[in-house]
């Protein structure tokens, strides 16, 4: 088997390969989903100092540009209740420390119209002008964008009031470069930093990966068939990984342990019979006296080689179904069915067998489609066995008893399955034990020593209870308890 | 009502202009081969004579390019740039008034060059990329040595006490620019009045006192000096002042001791130029070792690079004082605005005793 296995491994090596290219890479998954979750972070963090830079600069620039406009303001005055204005040097020193920009300017009042500065500059603050209230805006104007700053003002004094406008523009070169530069700057970090973050996500699946290739070689270094947990140390986040890895090798244990008893029952199983019919084949040959020797004799031991031949095949039988109800067990899943149509198929198929031998089978239920979880072939494999045992410790004891009945009840919760049989019964201390493999409480009964075993592992297996029950006055009774299916219940 | 009065007052100093017969008339001076495929026009506020040997140089150095230079004053050389500014006329425009050139460049007028010479050239030396200075010269006074009384002055203080104490003698023989004419003159008057307003107010008002004669260029106060008529010029650009005082012994360049305005003279091509590219090869020429050296060796101007100065030459601006160098940036924008120019030039004539109307 392990043979086999190793076959199938190098035979495939060639399209091993090519499922692993394709297969999906956890590392890849995870490095590309780190890759877009700092991409869209830094994308993010551009756009944000683009934004930032921006008003960083006008920040700046505009107080460069207060600063002039307020110098300016200053020096509005009224002479000879006309509006005069004397701008400072220093105002346009101010201005100068943006290097490269253009400056325009006017200096108007509502009453007095036009002052000074550039006539044909009509710039209007975006928002409703307040009076005293510094505003600035982008506009247009000869030909590149301007930040102006804005102003409007009473001027009084006791003969006249004039209100007086003062817009001062500069163009944005220095603005665009400081910003520019500042978004230079910001974005080379970020850059940097989304970088070094993805050489740490490579670096760290890399880290993170490592306890599964422990793992893996831990698993690839072992010697054939052992089966043992693995003992090594992992992290936590693999400890799962670990654990169900240790879970299936113990199933896989068990599995084995299972075939090797499987293996050891049909050695035993197979022995007796077949020693027997040696036994009576060897009768056959040596006895040759007249007494023996006779045509009548010979036949009956021909007789009783047939009949242990039968006993064989039944054995054989038995075996069979045994594997394949332990194979369905451990690859089945159990489903909703019929519990009675199981039953009734069993009642059938042993009816006729039951007649034979002088019993009587009968069915007591009244039930409608009794549902149940589990596996149909499993439970007729179980109660053929009941039957048969039934039938068979039935035709023991002083009084041949006649009748087995089959009764199927429904209770809060489970269905009852009951197999009365009047015969002998069962002593309280050997009821105990006759669920163990190869226990036979009656030697002189033709019967493997399996099925209740089977049985038991069946009823175990649909999380059923089992029961051995005397019946009144005398014989046994095998109860059988099933959890009823609900939906939506058992299902969860 | 003030839009007529602002082109009022353009249309005035047109009319002044013209009435000196010197606007837009003048007829080019030619340079270099007749045959040549190019034309490269220069307007320039600038004595041909200072000039003459760097355009020879150039052309020999460019044969294929003709140079025809126009003299024009500095307040008409910006009305014109500004008048032609749909078809300009030169493809280079040279000019000692910086402030008028800036506001042609601020507001536009200008178009942007850039080469390797005019990067090398330093950041306080040009504007935008767009104005690019090429000489930078002392503003000095001149005397007449013999024709003047008493010792001579080294400052302005002592300009002051001369002309008090020599009424007679200073009357009407001291020469200055009229502001109102020449676009450099106003510069630096409004330069005196910023560095130092109160001494610019005494001096005003002693000029006016004594009938200060007004003039529109430089070379003429000088010959007036030469002569004899005036006993000393004030504000002269130091290039041509400096040329003339090293060729006649009658006169002496004095740099105020006080402080010492220093000029620059600056150059732009027009937006919408002809010929640009060549108005750039002759830019790069002005800015040139070869040029610059030439300006330095024959004391034609005083060259920009002060790489190119040496402590030995003669040329070299030693001010005795602190120079008050004009700034090439936005600040020259304040003297020219509307209302403070208004103002000034009224004070000016008020303090001269002139009219509005002559």
């Amino acid at each position: 088997m392990w043979q086999k296995s190793l076959n199938h491994q190098s035979l495939s090596e060639e399209e091993e390969k090519n499922a692993l290219r394709k297969a999906p890479s956890l590392r890849f998954r995870f490095i590309l989903a780190g890759v877009l979750v700092i991409g869209i972070i830094a994308g993010l963090a551009i756009n944000l100092i683009f934004d930032y830079s921006q008003k960083l600069a006008d920040l700046s620039y505009d107080r460069l540009l207060r600063s002039a406009l307020l110098q300016m303001d200053e020096n509005v005055g009224l002479m000879r209740n006309e509006v005069s204005i004397d701008i400072p040097w220093s105002a346009f020193a101010t201005l100068a420390q943006a290097e490269e920009d253009r400056v325009f300017y006017k200096v108007e009042s509502i009453e007095q119209g036009f002052i000074t500065g550039y006539q044909d500059l009509d710039s209007v603050p975006p928002k409703p002008p307040q009076l005293d209230q510094i505003q600035f805006y982008n506009q247009k104007y000869s030909g590149e964008m301007v930040r102006f700053a804005w102003i409007e003002r009473h001027l009084t004094d006791p003969e006249t009031a004039q209100t007086v406008r003062i817009v001062l523009g500069q163009t944005r070169l220095s603005r665009e470069e400081m910003a520019s530069a500042v978004t230079q700057k910001a974005v080379e970090v970020v850059v940097f930093i989304a970088l070094v973050a993805i050489t740490l996500i490579i670096i760290g699946s890399h880290l993170v990966l490592r306890p599964l290739h422990r793992i893996e070689r831990a698993l690839e270094e072992r010697i054939m068939g052992d089966l043992t947990p693995i003992d090594i140390n992992t992290p936590k986040e693999t400890h799962h990984l670990k654990v169900a890895i240790n879970h299936f090798m113990a199933r896989l244990q068990k599995n084995l342990e299972q075939l090797e008893n499987y293996t050891a029952d049909a050695a035993h199983q197979l022995r007796t019979p077949l020693a027997s019919l040696k036994a009576l084949a060897e009768n056959a040959r040596d006895n040759t006296s007249a007494d023996y020797g006779s045509p009548e004799k010979q036949r009956e031991a021909l007789n009783n080689i047939v009949k242990q031949c039968d006993t064989l095949s039944q054995t054989v039988t038995l075996l069979l179904n045994q594997a394949v109800v332990s194979h369905r067990l451990q690859t089945h899943r159990l489903e909703p069915i019929d519990l009675l149509e199981a039953i009734q198929a069993s009642c059938r198929e042993q009816a006729v067998t039951a007649l034979h031998q002088g019993v009587r089978l009968s069915l007591d239920c009244e039930l409608q489609d009794p549902l149940i979880l589990g596996d149909s072939f499993s439970i007729q494999q179980m109660m053929q066995n009941l039957i048969e045992n039934a039938v068979r410790y039935s035709g023991l004891g002083v009084e041949h008893a006649t009748e087995v009945i089959v009764q199927l009840n429904e209770f809060d919760g489970f269905y009852r399955v009951k197999v009365i049989d009047y015969g002998s019964g069962i002593p309280d201390i050997e009821k105990e034990r006759v669920f163990e493999r190869f226990y036979r409480g009656r030697y002189d009964i033709a019967g493997s020593g399996v099925g209740l075993a089977m049985v038991k592992d069946i009823v175990d297996h649909h999380s059923a209870r089992i029961q051995i029950l005397d019946t009144e006055p005398k014989g046994t009774t095998f109860q059988v308890d099933f959890a009823k299916f609900t939906f939506g219940v058992n299902e969860a | 009502m003030r839009r007529f009065l602002v082109w009022g007052s353009v249309a005035l100093i047109a009319f002044l202009s013209v009435a000196t017969g010197k606007l837009w008339a003048t007829e080019p001076v030619w340079f270099g081969n007749v045959s040549a495929s190019r034309v490269l026009y220069i307007n320039s506020a600038m004595d041909l004579a200072s000039f003459e040997p760097i355009l020879t140089e150039f052309v020999a150095l460019h044969p294929d390019v003709r140079v025809a230079y126009r003299d024009v004053n500095t307040l008409e050389l910006y009305y014109q740039t500004i008048k032609e500014q749909n078809k300009p006329q030169a493809s280079l425009v040279v000019s000692s008034a910086m402030d008028l050139h800036l506001k042609l460049v601020n507001d536009g007028y200008a178009q942007t060059y850039q080469s390797s010479l005019t990067d090398r050239l330093p950041a306080n030396f040009k504007w935008r990329n767009q104005l690019f200075a090429f000489s930078l010269e002392p503003i000095v006074m001149l005397v007449n040595k013999k024709a003047f009384p008493g010792a001579l002055p080294d400052d302005r203080q002592s300009l002051l006490q001369t002309i008090r104490q020599n009424e007679k003698e200073m009357t009407k023989r001291i020469g200055t620019y009229d502001i109102r004419k020449s676009g450099v003159g106003y510069l630096l008057a409004s330069q005196d009045a910023r560095q130092a307003d109160v001494t610019w107010g005494r001096l005003l008002e002693a000029f006016g006192s004594h009938d200060v004669q007004t003039y529109c260029c430089t070379h003429e106060i000088i010959d007036d000096v030469a002569s004899g008529k005036l006993v000393l010029g004030y504000n002269l650009l130091g290039s041509y002042a400096s040329q003339r005082a090293r060729d006649d012994d009658r006169l002496k360049m004095i740099l105020p001791k006080d402080y010492t305005l220093m000029l620059m003279r600056v150059a732009l091509i027009p937006k919408g130029a002809p010929n640009t590219e060549d108005a750039g090869v002759f830019l790069d020429f002005l800015l040139s070792d070869k040029a610059q050296k030439m300006m330095q060796t024959q004391g034609l101007l005083f060259p920009i690079r002060p790489d190119l100065n040496s402590q030995n030459d003669p040329y070299v601006v030693n001010a005795p004082g602190p120079t008050g160098v004009i700034e090439l940036d936005q600040q020259l924008l304040v003297g020219r605005d509307y209302a403070k120019q208004k103002r000034f030039i009224r004070n000016w004539e008020m303090a001269l005793e002139i009219s509005e109307e002559e």
